[in-house]
């Protein structure tokens, strides 16, 4: 509510206080001088794996392009576009900033994010997304222009516990592979074993809507079709339908969704469909507990899976030629061949060039030795990107979509009827 | 504490069997409520001695306790500069409260004036205004005078704050009248009489507000958040949240930050218990 408040009065005093953002200016061609750069960041103000990569990463930079400081700042992710918004009204412009994707239209078209299509030259540009996955391009464009570079980004992924699926007489080299596989494993471990059997990371609060996109849209659906939101349209609604259905015969727990990823670190769950980020975590925690396998998504029926996309994107809001040129460099190092070995190996987050994964120079060792990684990577080819809502009202809309999703899960009520009075309601915000 | 009344307490040897029942009840429900309140502490400084594999056991006490989590706080945040700029944080803007409060509340209270009434009720109406609604222009402010990222940034807008005015205020209205006349009949002017006659006798209201608007500034979160822009600049409350990532929560590492952090209030209770009951009994929990 206090984070909402202030969204709002950050969205109306960058409104009235940001100048026009007007044609970029060519891009200085070198960097002959030193110059400093800012790089908001969110891995830095966590004490996880995430921070020291990071911190690997710019100094790789640095000595790479020693004309260039990078002066980080650190801030948690949920804050950071509020940080982003504060700055710019402060006159502090921002030079590069990792900030997630559901942001990712009204940074294009309120806070003045650089287009790289603008702002580099063509055969610059083609040279070094040359070798990245065309999906992963998609993820932070707008209007056929690219204002996020894919950074770190992750796709749901269904972590199960093999001594529970034991327990339960099932087999865990056979793991769930359609949702009615899901719903029928999960039913069995909650019987014979009074655990939870499954829960998706889809309600919130820290995962946004990828993974309920990623589901939705494995069924057909989608939340939005240009400005007509769709959340509660056939293949959408069918697909909540089916959640709600597994929460009434106790296969989905019925826990507080904030819980979900401890209840399961702590042996309680038989299978938690959530980002690939949380695996150093969850290892750590079943060390010795119990044993913690990998599987894709789960698919209706044959239909293919449609893993939507966790995580940030790097966005360039430099205005000076010799900044942007800096900036610009700092985003070809952070994803790198280099530098997406590391961000892989160290902190669990999807290469966004797969030319890497079997190179023994970079994650070719890392990846034999972690075998159940491949599930995540295998999906991959079928990324998806995540939609996010456009105009002022965007976290609203979001909102709005967010709680009846949650109410047409676990509430009493008709969960399409719930969906579509959700619907009307959220499109009298949408431009 | 226990606080009994002499009057009312029957002797033991005359005690009747009810009356012991009704005392045993209540001593029960006392134990019970303590307990209550001291196990989510004892909870926090159990998990911090856990390892990663038992963080989420429900054992009363780890099968193998390590100081592991401590050692990792301590070299991956830079947790002691963190709790060096919270002392002084909190303790800046408790002795600015105090002062500015002070001054505020000798103004109203001793001094007749016009519309005295009227900054009485607007300095408590701005104990209303949320946060949020101040905290950009204040950021803005903050940006342009060049004090992100300092401690300076952090204890000037709470340098004055209405709840000390009116704390303050309240204390100083029940001074007798008649010992300040007399100071001014012997010629003392309204500083001398403020600094050497009032406060000294204000011992109570003053060590009230310092030991609150201290706790205050120390529990700090928004202001920080914004206003620091590198972990080392920052306070311990930061510190804290540097712990529940993208990547999971840190738990263990977390709750010994948590412990850390908990250490400079639990001493300021131990030292000053009977204080800070009476701070909070007599101005409500902020």
């Amino acid at each position: 509510m206090l984070r909402r408040t202030s969204l709002k009065l950050l969205t109306a005093l960058a409104g009235s206080l940001l100048v026009p953002f007007g044609a970029l200016a060519d891009m200085a061609a070198t960097i002959d001088k030193p110059v400093t750069i800012t790089f908001y960041n969110y891995n830095l103000a966590s004490a996880s794996a995430g921070a020291d990569a990071t911190k690997e990463l710019i100094a790789g930079f640095e000595k790479k392009f020693p004309n260039v400081k990078v002066e980080p700042i650190a801030v948690p992710s949920n804050e950071i576009m509020s940080r982003v918004q504060a700055d710019i009204v402060a006159g502090r412009q921002p030079d590069v900033a990792q900030l997630v994707f559901r942001d990712l239209i009204y940074l294009a078209t309120d806070l003045g994010a650089n287009a790289l299509e603008d702002m580099v030259k063509p055969a610059e540009l083609k040279d070094h997304l040359a070798g990245m996955i065309p999906n992963g391009l998609e993820l932070g464009k707008v209007d056929g222009k690219t204002y996020g570079l894919a950074y770190t980004f992750s796709t749901p992924i269904m972590f199960y516990n093999a001594d529970l699926f034991r327990q339960a007489g099932l087999d865990p080299d056979q793991p769930p592979k359609t949702w009615a596989d899901v719903a029928a494993a999960a039913k069995a471990i909650n019987e014979k074993t009074g655990k939870n059997g499954f829960f998706p990371g889809a309600y919130g609060p820290a995962d946004g809507t990828f993974v309920y996109q990623s589901i939705v849209m494995s069924n057909g659906g989608k939340v939005r079709d240009g400005n007509k939101l769709t959340f509660a349209d056939s293949n959408a609604a069918e697909a909540v339908k089916m959640l709600h259905d597994m929460v009434v015969s106790g296969a989905h727990a019925k826990i507080d969704p904030a819980s979900a990823s401890d209840t399961f670190a702590g042996g309680n769950m038989g299978m938690f469909l959530y980002t690939s980020a949380l695996l150093s975590s969850l290892k750590k925690s079943a060390a010795g507990k119990f044993d913690l396998r990998l599987a894709a998504m789960p698919s209706f029926g044959s239909k293919p899976t449609a893993p939507t996309n966790s995580g940030s994107a790097l966005f360039v809001f430099s205005k000076d030629p010799l900044k942007q040129r800096a900036s610009y460099e700092l985003l070809k190092y952070l994803t790198s061949r280099e530098a997406y070995t590391i961000i892989t190996s160290k902190i669990g987050y999807l290469p966004l060039r797969l030319d890497i994964v079997d190179d023994p120079n970079y994650l070719g060792g890392w990846v034999k030795e972690n075998p159940m990684f491949r599930a995540n990577l295998e999906q991959l080819n079928r990324l998806t990107a995540n939609m996010a809502f456009p105009g002022a009202n965007y976290r609203q809309v979001e909102k709005m979509m967010m709680d009846a999703v949650r109410e047409a899960v676990f509430g009493n009520g008709d969960p399409i009827a719930v969906l579509k009075t959700a619907q009307e309601q959220a499109q009298d915000l949408m431009p | 504490m226990t606080i009994e009344n002499p009057a009312s307490s029957p002797e033991p040897s005359s005690m009747t069997a009810p009356g012991l029942v009704r005392r045993l009840a209540v001593h029960a429900m006392m134990i019970l409520l303590s307990v209550l309140s001291i196990f989510p502490i004892y909870w926090m400084i159990v998990t911090s001695l856990r390892p990663a594999n038992e963080i989420f056991s429900t054992a009363l006490w780890p099968a193998s306790p390590t100081l592991e989590n401590y050692a990792f706080v301590l070299t991956r945040i830079p947790m002691l500069q963190m709790l060096l700029n919270t002392a002084v944080v909190a303790a800046f803007t408790a002795g600015l409260q105090v002062v500015t409060g002070m001054l505020a509340a000798y103004a109203l209270v001793r001094w007749r004036m016009r519309l005295s009434g009227v900054v009485h009720g607007l300095i408590a109406l701005s104990w209303l205004v949320p946060f949020q609604v101040t905290m950009i222009p204040n950021y803005v402010l903050a940006s342009q005078l060049g004090l992100l990222d300092t401690l300076t940034g952090l204890i000037i807008p709470n340098a004055a704050h209405a709840f000390a005015v009116l704390m303050l205020y309240h204390g100083m209205r029940s001074f007798p009248s008649e010992i300040l006349e007399a100071a001014r009949i012997d010629g003392a002017r309204s500083w001398k009489i403020l600094w050497q006659i009032v406060v000294p006798n204000m011992g109570a209201p003053i060590a009230s507000l310092s030991i609150i608007a201290f706790i205050s500034a120390w529990n700090e979160y928004f202001w920080p958040l914004l206003l620091s822009r590198k972990p080392e600049n920052s306070v311990v409350q930061i510190g804290l949240q540097m712990f529940m990532t993208q990547e999971g929560n840190l738990w263990g590492p977390l709750m010994a930050a948590a412990c850390l952090a908990s250490l400079p209030i639990l001493v300021v209770y131990l030292v000053l218990q009977r204080h800070v009951i009476e701070s909070f009994m007599k101005s409500g929990i902020r």
